[in-house]
């Protein structure tokens, strides 16, 4: 009898608990973020979610160093499966890649225009994750890009920094030559295996390597085939380091070795992680392409938004915190453009005390204000869903770096990039 | 009456016993090859597919990257797996001499990178093969180039590095089948032809190789199914590049289904061509085996 009363109490007792541990679980909700880079995207998120937590202390974050190409694979298994046991609540999606997730799984991604005033934002970038009429990304880095240089390589080699502002790829290429031959250094370091280089010379002119995001735009397109060439020049004058990775790509400039960085803002964080070299480092707009209709200095290269899945337990928190913190919260915005060289695309940010300070690293210069100035003029061009195909068969041809035939290369480029859209 | 119902109860027991085990079977194998060859049959973006009869096997037809990949595989199949097999053979009977002092030691140096993660032994030989690696380094302070060699960068090279360094991952491993194999080959047939005269070479070639020829056998069609699934080593050291040149049919697999809009249909298509061309290969190798048995 006694036995069976203990027995009761025990089962209330484990019930009880369960009940109240579902209640506070309710409550408190830990919100999961996948992100890669932990130089820039992780602890910006963690300083994000450092700021929501200190007013909302039920909400907390669980941060995940989550590769890129990771995150691919497992959202694209995952939601073809219909499985969300272990997906985040929030992720962190490259823009020339979103596309394709909102078409192939459709309803898996929350639509924030409903709930956040897209206007706030840069519109190329709002354009990247509009499907059907309405936007899915609360937009982040913008990848705005410019040419970060050696200030004393060019030194040595006579040049001042008038001499490569505003200037176009020709221009650099004759400077990169006396460079080369008067200090040693080349002028880039590039993986042959990524087309970064040419997407920033192509986009700077408002072309893309598709038209209207759908068909190809490769075999009459006059600024792909001006980069190649240019890409061509560069490498067979000997300015290219070629390395095999990323490890390689920025070892190549962190340790001084070649003289210039074409990149998205976002590479300010490697590029001053070596505090040595405070003062060398300067950094112009990005040069021209010669001779193409609508070459400006301004493009962008990466950049990525976050996203809220469909399949979240936490939505309303994740949403809120999206629009409290990284749409609204101009001082956040201050703390990641000093600590990460974060330029967001919240177009408020920009009037904000940091963005207008001048950086001892690259000699004094506002590098802030002039990259949110080139953020607003970067020409539009729309990714579609096919960006990556292209980009693949681009980088399918090996020969343009060794002085191959460019209009075989894109001959070539055209036949993989139709054979893959299908 | 009663036979056949004792019959009945041997045959529901068996049943009984062997069931959990088919009901296991048919869930995690059976099913998902059924379902992949339905997909075969889909063609559509990510989740929205739709029947597409023939469309795939038609796209198969004219996709110039997938001959590609098929070549790649095949250049990778032909050159590596004999490199391979004729390095296990001699480094086995090598090793199989009792006079060899440290055996032990040798054996195990030649086993240890089957046992390393196929991840860190990838990621060594990028590190190492890199344009400034410990290769190119060692290569320039010999003065045996004048130029670092582009390993990485160039389709042939980077053929070259994924050849040695699946050689230097499978030897080992091929290795020990034939060490087992030798263990029991008697030694008195050695002695007798050593004592006709008969020099080592001759021995090896013609009592070693042919008293070896099932594990052979073995060993190639296990190398060749492993050559055409090829992908670790190709996802972390060229990804594919430069420019294809190490495209495998796993890689491209791996392409269509997670870096370019997810076409999951196609993706099964091309995933049937390998099994296609493993059955049809080990049936090739399987033929040639059992001739050479008749004959003998």
């Amino acid at each position: 009898m006694s036995r069976n009363v203990m027995r009761w109490t025990r089962t209330l007792a484990i019930a009880l608990t369960g009940i109240s541990m579902a209640s506070v679980a309710a409550a408190a909700a830990e919100l999961t973020v996948w992100c890669w880079d932990p130089n820039f995207n992780i602890p910006a998120m963690a300083d994000a979610g450092a700021r929501y937590t200190a007013a909302h202390p039920d909400t907390t974050f669980n941060i995940n160093n989550v590769s890129q190409d990771e995150i691919n694979q497992k959202l694209q298994t995952q939601l073809l499966a219909g499985v969300s046991d272990g997906l985040p609540d929030i992720v962190l999606i490259q823009d020339d890649n979103i596309q394709r997730f909102l078409q192939s799984f459709p309803g898996s991604f929350v639509p924030l225009s409903d709930s956040i005033d897209m206007s706030k934002f840069a519109s190329y970038k709002v354009a990247a994750a509009t499907y059907e009429g309405k936007s899915y990304s609360l937009p982040f880095d913008s990848g705005v890009t410019g040419l970060f240089y050696r200030s004393d390589y060019l030194e040595e080699a006579g040049y001042k920094p008038e001499d490569v502002q505003d200037i176009t790829w020709n221009r650099l290429i004759e400077i990169g030559k006396d460079v080369l031959e008067k200090t040693g250094h080349q002028l880039i370091d590039m993986d042959y295996n990524d087309d970064g280089q040419i997407i920033m010379m192509m986009q700077s002119t408002g072309q893309w390597y598709l038209k209207d995001g759908n068909e190809p735009n490769i075999i009459d397109n006059p600024a792909l085939k001006a980069s190649l060439e240019t890409f061509q020049e560069m490498a067979q004058s000997g300015l290219i380091k070629p390395v095999s990775d990323w490890t390689g790509y920025t070892g190549a400039f962190t340790s001084g070795e070649v003289a210039m960085v074409p990149q998205g803002v976002w590479i300010t964080g490697t590029i001053k992680s070596m505090p040595d070299q405070a003062g060398k480092w300067r950094v112009a707009p990005l040069p021209a392409l010669d001779g193409v209709d609508g070459a400006t200095h301004y493009s962008n290269n990466g950049g990525s938004s976050w996203y809220v899945l469909a399949s979240s337990q936490h939505q309303e928190e994740a949403i809120d915190f999206l629009k409290t913190v990284w749409a609204e919260d101009v001082d956040f915005y201050q703390g990641i453009l000093v600590n990460q060289g974060a330029v967001g695309s919240l177009l408020a940010a920009r009037e904000g005390d940091a963005y207008k300070a001048s950086d001892p690293f690259f000699n004094d210069e506002p590098v802030w204000q002039n990259f949110s100035d080139w953020l607003a003029q970067v020409p539009a061009v729309d990714y579609g869903t096919f960006t990556p195909e292209a980009r693949l068969a681009v980088r399918a041809q090996p020969n343009i770096a060794n002085g191959g035939d460019i209009d075989q290369a894109l001959q070539a480029i055209d036949a993989q990039l139709r054979q893959q859209m299908q | 009456m009663a036979q056949t119902r004792l019959d009945r109860n041997e045959q529901i027991n068996g049943w009984a016993f062997v069931m959990p085990a088919l009901v296991l079977l048919g869930i995690f194998m059976i099913y998902p090859i059924l379902w992949s060859l339905w997909m075969s049959f889909q063609v559509g973006r990510g989740n929205n597919f739709s029947f597409g009869g023939l469309a795939n096997i038609q796209r198969l037809a004219n996709d110039a990257l997938l001959v590609q990949a098929l070549t790649n595989t095949i250049i990778f199949f032909i050159i590596q797996v004999p490199i391979m097999i004729v390095l296990a053979l001699l480094f086995a009977v090598a090793l199989n001499d009792a006079t060899l002092r440290f055996r032990g030691l040798f054996r195990t140096i030649l086993f240890l990178p089957c046992v390393t993660s196929l991840i860190a032994y990838s990621s060594l030989f990028k590190s190492m093969f890199s344009n400034d690696g410990i290769i190119n380094q060692a290569l320039m302070s010999l003065h045996l180039v004048s130029a670092p060699i582009p390993w990485l960068t160039d389709p042939f090279w980077a053929k070259v590095v994924i050849i040695s360094a699946i050689t230097w991952r499978w030897t080992g491993y091929n290795m020990i089948f034939y060490l087992a194999a030798l263990q029991n080959v008697d030694k008195s047939i050695y002695e007798a032809a050593r004592i006709d005269g008969i020099p080592a070479w001759a021995r090896f070639w013609n009592i070693t190789v042919p008293m070896l020829k099932p594990v052979i056998l073995f060993t190639t069609i296990l190398s060749t199914i492993g050559t055409l699934q090829l992908f670790d080593e190709i996802n972390n050291i060229t990804q594919g590049g430069p420019g294809n040149g190490t495209m495998t049919l796993s890689m491209y697999i791996y392409n269509l289904t997670f870096r370019m809009m997810p076409s999951f249909g196609y993706s099964a298509t091309v995933s049937w061509v390998i099994v296609a061309i493993v059955a049809v290969l080990s049936i090739i190798q399987f033929m040639i085996a059992r001739d050479r048995r008749r004959g003998a």
